[in-house]
């Protein structure tokens, strides 16, 4: 970690400061909105409901964006490269990716009644779109010499897809995933509240219905961190798979 | 006539959205193996259009092009073509980009390293190897890119403009390099250039390319002995000659 990296901690802990200060000067009642340190409570006396929740949650997301991600990235290849699949796909995915998730869930409970399944077709869907439009953008903006320099070679389509479109594409697929992952993860709590008996969306609607305010506000510090997290953890993993883009691209990160 | 690449009333005629461009209109050219020729002509000549054609890249509208015998119907194996834009891939290696070619062609994995060492040798990358292209110069990835081409031993060498991004000055050091290569590898040259100082310091034969549409204007032979002084009077001479087959006095370099 460099120095200085911690300064995105301020503005946190600017909030800790004022939510502690409104709790002193009483701008809510206390039972609406309890101090940081009944909430902090909260995490220690709902601690494994809190785990097993975030575990159910986290689980839904993997399956489903990983899913995405088998579907998306060998179509958006495949679309990118060949015209005639531009064609023939380009107004639909237009028309599905229009769909926000959410106004799904009526229709995902309809066919798949409550439970894990129609969670993850809901993160799937949401995973989909983004993945699918960034690797078929990331394979129309490849260096045309770079495709010449393989056509005139002899390269045979399988190595040019493999070792040309593949790894040229992969930072573009990266950014697909980061906004699949941050994608899934809004809709699995939304979906948790709706279609689901488990998982940390089902977990603060459940708490408001029995009266927890610390658990809602402790199960909202665990879904923003969760979700920053999942992002950091994709950064990550595309500076692995990505090495060869260090000193290429203006930004670290 | 016999030459290892014929271009036997070669036009192309590109068809757009604002109707037919002209690029290219009766070439018929004759290259014999082992020569070195250049093709000469301001932007918009077609003389690039002409190279990819040979290079089995684009098809010709009118005429037929042979290569060693056999009429295109694609790339040609006896040859390889080098951009000015180098078309390396940045993910790779400088040694995995030298072997790419060869991938390309089935050549088996310790092959392809030996003969990659030996043109890494030639070309004085030696010691970059393990390099990314962006951690080098213009001129060596250049090197690379030629490197690259003559792992396949390429009977024919296609070169569009790849010293034209360069400065003056590794531009010269390249020539001389492109000269003792093409001595010790007696291979066809076939090089795209729009400077006439370039062509007459290399060529054994400059054809003369003038646009709208192109059309090949002169055929000169180049009798000087090598290596050649561009402050001779026998290359300012011919540098003359070719100044008026362009038909712009003063013009481009």
């Amino acid at each position: 970690m460099q120095p200085g990296r911690l300064v995105g901690l301020v503005p946190m802990l600017g909030l800790l400061v004022l939510w502690q200060v409104a709790v002193l000067m009483h701008l809510y009642p206390q039972v609406l909105l309890p101090p940081p340190a009944k909430v902090a409570a909260a995490f220690s006396q709902f601690g494994p409901s809190i785990a097993a929740n975030t575990l159910a949650s986290v689980t839904r997301v993997l399956i489903g964006i990983s899913l995405a991600f088998i579907v998306a990235v060998p179509a958006g290849l495949l679309i990118g490269r060949y015209q005639v699949l531009d064609r023939l796909t380009n107004w639909s995915i237009q028309t599905f990716r229009s769909v926000p998730p959410i106004s799904l869930i009526p229709m995902a409970m309809l066919f798949f009644g409550i439970g894990d399944t129609p969670a993850i077709v809901l993160i799937f869907l949401s995973g989909l779109w983004p993945l699918l439009l960034n690797t078929i953008f990331g394979v129309r903006g490849i260096e045309r010499t770079m495709l010449k320099v393989a056509t005139a070679a002899g390269a045979s389509e399988a190595l040019i897809l493999r070792d040309i479109i593949w790894p040229a594409v992969l930072p573009n697929i990266f950014t697909g995933l980061r906004l699949a992952v941050g994608g899934g993860w809004l809709t699995v709590v939304t979906a948790e509240m709706i279609a689901v008996k488990s998982g940390l969306g089902y977990m603060i609607l459940n708490a408001q219905m029995t009266f927890r305010p610390e658990l809602i506000f402790a199960g909202i510090i665990v879904i923003g961190g969760i979700g920053l997290l999942g992002d950091y953890a994709v950064h990550r993993l595309r500076v692995v798979a990505c090495a060869w883009q260090e000193g290429l691209t203006a930004h670290a990160d | 006539m016999s030459g290892f690449i014929e271009c036997i009333d070669v036009g192309k005629t590109y068809r757009g959205r604002t109707g037919a461009v002209e690029a290219l209109r009766g070439i018929s050219i004759s290259c014999a193996e082992g020569e070195f020729v250049c093709l000469l002509g301001l932007s918009g000549c077609g003389k690039s259009t002409l190279l990819q054609m040979i290079a089995g890249l684009e098809t010709p509208s009118t005429g037929q092009i042979i290569v060693d015998g056999r009429e295109l119907d694609g790339p040609s194996p006896a040859a390889s073509i080098v951009f000015q834009d180098h078309g390396l891939f940045p993910w790779m290696s400088v040694r995995t980009n030298v072997e790419f070619n060869m991938k390309a062609r089935g050549v088996p994995a310790a092959e392809r390293r030996e003969r990659g060492e030996e043109m890494l040798a030639l070309t004085g990358l030696s010691g970059f190897a393990t390099r990314y292209p962006h951690e080098l110069s213009g001129g060596m990835r250049q090197r690379v890119g030629i490197a690259r081409a003559l792992t396949t031993r390429p009977r024919a060498l296609l070169m569009d403009e790849p010293f034209g991004a360069l400065d003056a000055q590794t531009r010269g050091r390249l020539q001389s390099e492109l000269l003792d290569i093409w001595a010790a590898q007696r291979t066809t040259v076939l090089f795209v250039t729009h400077s006439i100082d370039e062509a007459v310091f290399l060529a054994d034969r400059i054809l003369v390319f003038t646009p709208r549409p192109g059309r090949l204007s002169a055929d000169v032979d180049v009798d000087l002995p090598r290596p050649r002084d561009p402050r001779s009077a026998g290359f300012a001479h011919i540098a003359r000659g070719l100044r008026a087959a362009l038909g712009t006095e003063g013009g481009s370099e």
